[in-house]
């Protein structure tokens, strides 16, 4: 029942129409009873706004909202398949200015690197070079020496058939036998050496009625007579620089102090001479730019 | 729902989902953008939603989207008018309507939605209730109390003018 304590609850309710037909007369005769619940109704009545004060005001571009059966339509599935495109993954490389100067510091390193690897190495595999074919020098000689008899002996015997290709291994063997025979007696080099060109221009005498090919083997065997001869010279010098290194005291070893701060000293690196000023400059900068890098990650 | 029925509700509900709209987030962008999106739901629901109870979905999708563009915008506090809305509503008004207008700004989104949709829409709580996610008694209570406020500022204001 309406009274003093919910008369607002019923007044609120009242204009907002959730009041059956009942509860609407309560109210109205409420109202009547005292003319102050007349004046709060009335205020009330003041909160509500009126649809009227509302109506003018109409949405632009309503036509949009409208729906034709146009505007359903829709292409086929296996179509539309065709119109995909699949881009393909970009991999951008940014190469900041940080980046760039780590890259060239790295790369400065590696050279220098590489390079005193080489400029090391490089004494040891000549070194090594030498002694190798020293050895096999002396091995091929020993090889030869307990071959020579042999050799000369199926040389013989072989050249009558007339073969080219066996004339051409014979001159080569007798060529080989020359050389070893001119090795194992080192102090009749030279004498050896003319005995083998007799002996080659023996066997170019031989092999003249052969074939055109013989003809052929003939200059080769020549030119391998040749090159024996220089092997033979050399091999012969060789064994006197010995002979002589032998005969020389040994004295004592003396290194000369190099002057790191000379100004047209140069260095090698592997196979490259660079000028030692220009080099330091370089070297200079390169530690300056890490040292101001490392200054700059820092900060 | 028909393409038919659908355009019907264009023509019947589209003004009321705006101005509703317009009211509360006092943009028109924002306003239309809320309508189109509402009138989308709907065509998009067509079949599941009946034509008679169009009007209430509009109104309850455009509310939940208001309150969501309110919140992404932070423009909860409302201030000011109803900008040139406001004064064209005032146009030709009483100064007690403008006095109204003015204070219903003042009031919360969720109380300014609660006072258009019963006032301008005429819904019943339990409707309110549906579109609002409220329960029929949360919506008379808040209803009730935003009338308080309307009145008491209205009360107030009418003192000082005298």
């Amino acid at each position: 029942m309406i009274n003093e304590k919910n008369y607002e609850i019923y007044f609120m309710s009242y204009i907002d129409n959730e009041l059956n037909a009942a509860e609407r007369a309560a109210v109205e005769a409420f109202v009547l009873t005292e003319p102050k619940y007349a004046e709060e109704l009335a205020f009330f009545e003041k909160t509500k706004l009126h649809a009227s004060s509302n109506e003018f005001i109409e949405m632009e571009d309503k036509i949009f909202l409208y729906r034709f059966p146009e505007m359903q339509a829709s292409l086929d599935i296996n179509f539309k398949k065709t119109l995909y495109r699949k881009e393909a993954p970009i991999r951008k490389i940014i190469f900041t200015p940080n980046l760039m100067r780590a890259s060239f510091a790295i790369a400065a390193l590696l050279i220098l690197f590489i390079g005193l690897k080489l400029f090391k190495s490089e004494p040891n595999i000549l070194e090594s070079n030498i002694v190798e074919s020293a050895l096999k020098d002396k091995t091929a000689l020993a090889i030869n020496n307990n071959s020579s008899t042999n050799s000369k002996q199926t040389e013989n015997t072989i050249l009558p058939d007339n073969a080219p290709e066996a004339s051409v291994n014979k001159i080569n063997n007798t060529n080989n036998t020359i050389a070893k025979s001119a090795t194992t007696n080192q102090a009749g080099f030279e004498d050896q050496a003319i005995a083998n060109n007799n002996m080659n221009t023996n066997i170019i005498n031989t092999t003249e009625g052969l074939s055109r090919t013989s003809r052929e083997n003939d200059s080769q065997n020549i030119l391998v007579a040749k090159f024996n001869e220089g092997k033979i010279s050399a091999i012969a010098m060789e064994t006197k620089a010995t002979e002589e290194e032998k005969s020389i005291p040994s004295l004592p070893t003396n290194y000369k102090e190099i002057d790191t701060e000379e100004e047209d000293r140069t260095i090698s690196i592997g196979m490259l001479e660079i000028d030692g000023a220009a080099f330091r400059g370089i070297t200079r900068r390169v530690s300056a730019l890490l040292k101001r890098n490392k200054i700059e990650k820092e900060k | 729902m028909t393409d038919l029925e659908f355009n019907i509700c264009v023509d019947d509900y589209s003004d009321g989902v705006y101005r509703f709209i317009l009211k509360i987030s006092k943009n028109k962008e924002d306003a239309k953008d809320i309508v189109q999106t509402a009138f989308e739901k709907l065509w998009v629901n067509r079949e599941k939603v009946e034509t008679l109870k169009a009007k209430s979905y509009l109104f309850t999708v455009a509310y939940h989207l208001m309150i969501d563009q309110l919140r992404k915008e932070s423009k909860i506090i409302m201030t000011d008018s109803f900008d040139e809305n406001a004064n064209a509503i005032s146009q030709g008004s009483s100064e007690l309507k403008q006095l109204l207008l003015e204070a219903i700004n003042n009031l919360n989104p969720t109380q300014k939605s609660l006072i258009l949709l019963k006032d301008y829409e005429g819904y019943s709580y339990q409707e309110i209730g549906e579109i609002m996610q409220l329960s029929e008694s949360q919506v008379k209570v808040y209803l009730h109390r935003a009338r308080l406020i309307l009145k008491n500022k209205l009360t107030h204001l009418e003192k000082m003018s005298a």
